[in-house]
């Protein structure tokens, strides 16, 4: 079994405090990941160090092997939904074209192949009928099924969602789940940052467990149990009892 | 108007005019980047910094256009640097920053210009450097724009998907490998490549109106960057040459009259523009108004006549308007084949379009009680309001949410929508029990019925409703009927 990603001793910390200490993590390629943990246990700066957005204190991480300079296009990161400038004026095909970005060349223009592939994008996501579609003007399902059609148009091979379900209908939500486990069968890796643990077992292969520390990873079955949630959340947990987030 | 174009003809106007075209495309170019990173106090900062530039390059090497071109590129980078310094490492607020360092450095050069033109001999005027000087422009500065506004235009285009990306996406554009800080360098620099062109043209003080005013003018007329930006470019160069018209006609100075050009294309845009104007946002919400109360008319007309009641004074009385404005709205009513010309009664498609509202209104207060929790008193305001505004798609969803009931929280019925039975099998709660009727909407459902043995005035019980199908017992036998083809059956309720 081959590894998508390999961190080794991840540590990351902004001015003095500490984000991310010491983290271990072998990401087997080809499974859908959940990433649990409460705000502020460092989630989204995962995210950034594997996407080479930061420069971590110490540590390795490794994708595919290699550093993520040379793997830039086989990595794909979708943003949460507030994160971006929806006034902005591009189209719903614009943004979704730039999924085709990183296969570009300086001079190199877009050509029929990259239309082609964007169409198809959009019709898998079943909203090619929004491509002239100024982006502000969709429904917050659509805007998140935009972004989902730019990560497939990129061809990466990883992919990094941040919160994908928040803000979209149900429709969507369902959407999204199959397309990301259809994904996870075609051999791609999934990593998810997911908040609402009431689905987590129907959603995830695997699951990561974080809160500054990486408190468990492995197959939902045997992870996702009531001690390990309970570290993740420390005091947090009858609160998730009462309102019956997990059982 | 002939004497204009004679003063046209003349080779310092030629000049002033080609100038100010390019002057005006550039900006226009550049300011949709500027605007939409929300840099334009930035851009302000930066022409009004390279005045101690400028008055060094003249100190060095005296009046050339290359002089001054390099010495202000050197202070505009400066003062960019200056300004990203402070703002990373002091712990000022970003704009205060930018403050402090553009206006010292503009009254370094305030200074500067006025010691040194208090020699004799030096022609270096203030005010042509704060409001430009189009008129004077030489040969040698016509070079110089003209191959900044190339290098502009060009580098906008090369490096399109790249400012594109960074401005609409940073983080995104760093996850595919584009240096952003680089572009936001380099965007600086062609900002002080462009104040310098502008000098001659507008001046320090105003070049961040060619900048961020067509640019923003553009945005509220287009939805896509490569439109906004020609778009931007076009305003900027009307901007800038019939600003140099009326100054010259005017006999005042070109480059506020450029500027308040611009603002005037601006006004025009807020005013005018076809989806982000105000006079046609006004225009639609007027339409919507007059739309909702048509939809009230035929609504309580429609109410009225079922309660054998619909005349003239129980319209009005129920609308609370006089009766020369029902009367309006009953010409609407009749132009539109909603009612009956010459008779006070809806038409059969006025029924249809009355029970449509009455769905909307009356499923839209069984969502709000059963979905959201509101109570009876609560929910009638908000459906007289969103019964107008709810398209159908939505409202049939909302009423297989609901399970298809059939009675709203006040217990009054909830029309069918229309094409379907008046009283479809969906509408029938577990246990219940009813009656296959005689008619149906059309053949196939009765084929449908038939093929499952389910025949006319055969008597059945709802075992199981799910989101799928329905279980019916008839008889001694067991049926699954999937949930689009129930919504179809009419049958009769016969309530054990």
């Amino acid at each position: 079994m081959s590894h998508a990603i390999t961190v080794k001793g991840l540590s990351v910390s902004y001015e003095r405090k500490v984000v991310l200490s010491n983290i271990y993590l072998d990401i087997e390629q080809g499974f859908l990941y959940g990433i649990i943990g409460p705000n502020g246990a460092g989630k989204s700066t995962l995210f950034k160090a594997l996407l080479g957005l930061i420069q971590p204190n110490s540590g390795e991480i490794l994708i595919e092997g290699s550093s993520i300079k040379s793997k830039r296009k086989k990595v794909v990161y979708v943003p949460q939904k507030s994160d971006v400038d929806w006034t902005f004026p591009a189209t719903v095909l614009d943004v979704v074209l730039m999924g085709r970005y990183p296969h570009k060349k300086l001079f190199q223009q877009l050509d029929q192949h990259d239309q082609a592939m964007a169409r198809a994008a959009l019709q898998e996501m079943g909203i090619e009928n929004l491509a002239s579609r100024q982006i502000g003007e969709l429904s917050g399902g659509q805007q998140q099924r935009v972004f989902l059609a730019r990560a497939i148009c990129q061809q990466a091979d990883i992919f990094l969602l941040d919160e994908p379900f928040v803000g979209v209908d149900m429709t969507t939500e369902e959407k999204i789940i199959q397309l990301l486990k259809k994904l996870a069968a075609e051999g791609k890796t999934l990593l998810v940052v997911h908040h609402d643990l009431s689905s987590v077992r129907e959603y995830f292969d695997k699951i990561i467990l974080l809160n500054q520390r990486l408190i468990a990873y492995g197959d939902t079955d045997q992870t996702f149990s009531e001690e390990n949630v309970a570290q993740t959340y420390g005091g947090q947990l009858p609160i998730l009892h009462q309102t019956g987030m997990i059982s | 108007m002939s004497e204009l174009l004679e003063i046209l003809q003349q080779e310092w106007a030629i000049r002033a005019l080609i100038a100010s075209s390019l002057v005006g495309v550039m900006c226009g170019v550049l300011g949709c980047f500027i605007v939409l990173r929300n840099m334009s106090l930035v851009g302000d900062a930066l022409a009004h910094a390279i005045l101690p530039g400028v008055v060094f390059a003249f100190v060095l090497v005296g009046y050339s256009a290359l002089g001054f071109f390099t010495g202000a590129v050197i202070a505009g980078l400066l003062t960019a640097l200056g300004i990203t310094w402070i703002q990373h490492n002091v712990g000022t607020k970003n704009d205060a920053a930018i403050g402090i360092v553009f206006t010292a450095m503009f009254s370094i050069g305030v200074m500067g210009i006025s010691y040194i033109s208090r020699n004799e001999g030096v022609h270096l005027d203030l005010k042509d450097f704060l409001f430009g000087n189009v008129l004077g422009v030489a040969n040698s500065d016509l070079y110089l724009t003209t191959g900044i506004t190339i290098y502009v235009v060009v580098s906008v285009i090369v490096f399109y998907r790249y400012l594109f990306v960074s401005t609409f996406q940073p983080v995104i554009a760093e996850t595919m490998g584009i240096p952003v800080q680089l572009i936001h360098y380099f965007l600086m620099l062609l900002l002080s490549f462009a104040v310098v062109a502008s000098l001659q043209t507008v001046g320090v003080i105003l070049v961040v109106a060619m900048l961020i005013t067509p640019a923003s003018t553009a945005l509220l007329l287009s939805q896509r960057l490569p439109s906004v930006i020609i778009l931007s470019a076009i305003i900027g160069l009307f901007s800038a040459v019939l600003g140099l018209v009326f100054a010259i006609v005017l006999e005042t100075t070109p480059g506020p009259a450029m500027a308040v050009t611009a603002t005037l294309f601006y006004a025009l845009a807020v005013f005018f523009a076809p989806e982000k104007g105000l006079v046609f946002r006004y225009l639609r919400k007027r339409q919507l108004k007059a739309r909702i109360k048509l939809e009230d008319g035929l609504k309580q007309a429609y109410r009225l006549e079922q309660q054998g009641s619909l005349t003239i004074e129980s319209l009005a009385e129920k609308l609370g308007t006089t009766a020369s404005s029902l009367q309006k709205i009953l010409q609407l009513l009749r132009t539109k084949g909603l009612i009956e010309k010459g008779n006070l009664k809806l038409t059969s498609i006025g029924v249809g379009e009355a029970e449509k509202l009455v769905r909307a209104h009356r499923l839209w207060e069984t969502y709000l009680v059963n979905k959201i929790g509101l109570n009876n008193e609560q929910i009638h305001e908000e459906a007289e309001r969103f019964e107008h505004l709810l398209p159908e798609a939505l409202l049939d969803a909302v009423d297989q949410e609901l399970g298809f009931p059939s009675t709203d929280p006040h217990g009054s019925p909830i029309p069918a929508k229309a094409g379907e039975p008046s009283f479809p099998l969906i509408r029938l709660a577990n246990q219940e029990v009813g009656k296959i009727a005689e008619h149906q909407s059309g053949q196939y459902v009765s084929a449908q019925l038939w093929r499952m043995g389910l025949l006319p005035g055969a008597d059945f019980k709802v075992m199981e409703k799910s989101l799928e199908q329905v279980q019916l017992k008839v008889g001694e036998k067991e049926v699954k009927l999937p949930v689009s083809l129930a919504r179809l059956v009419n049958v009769e309720n016969t309530k054990n």
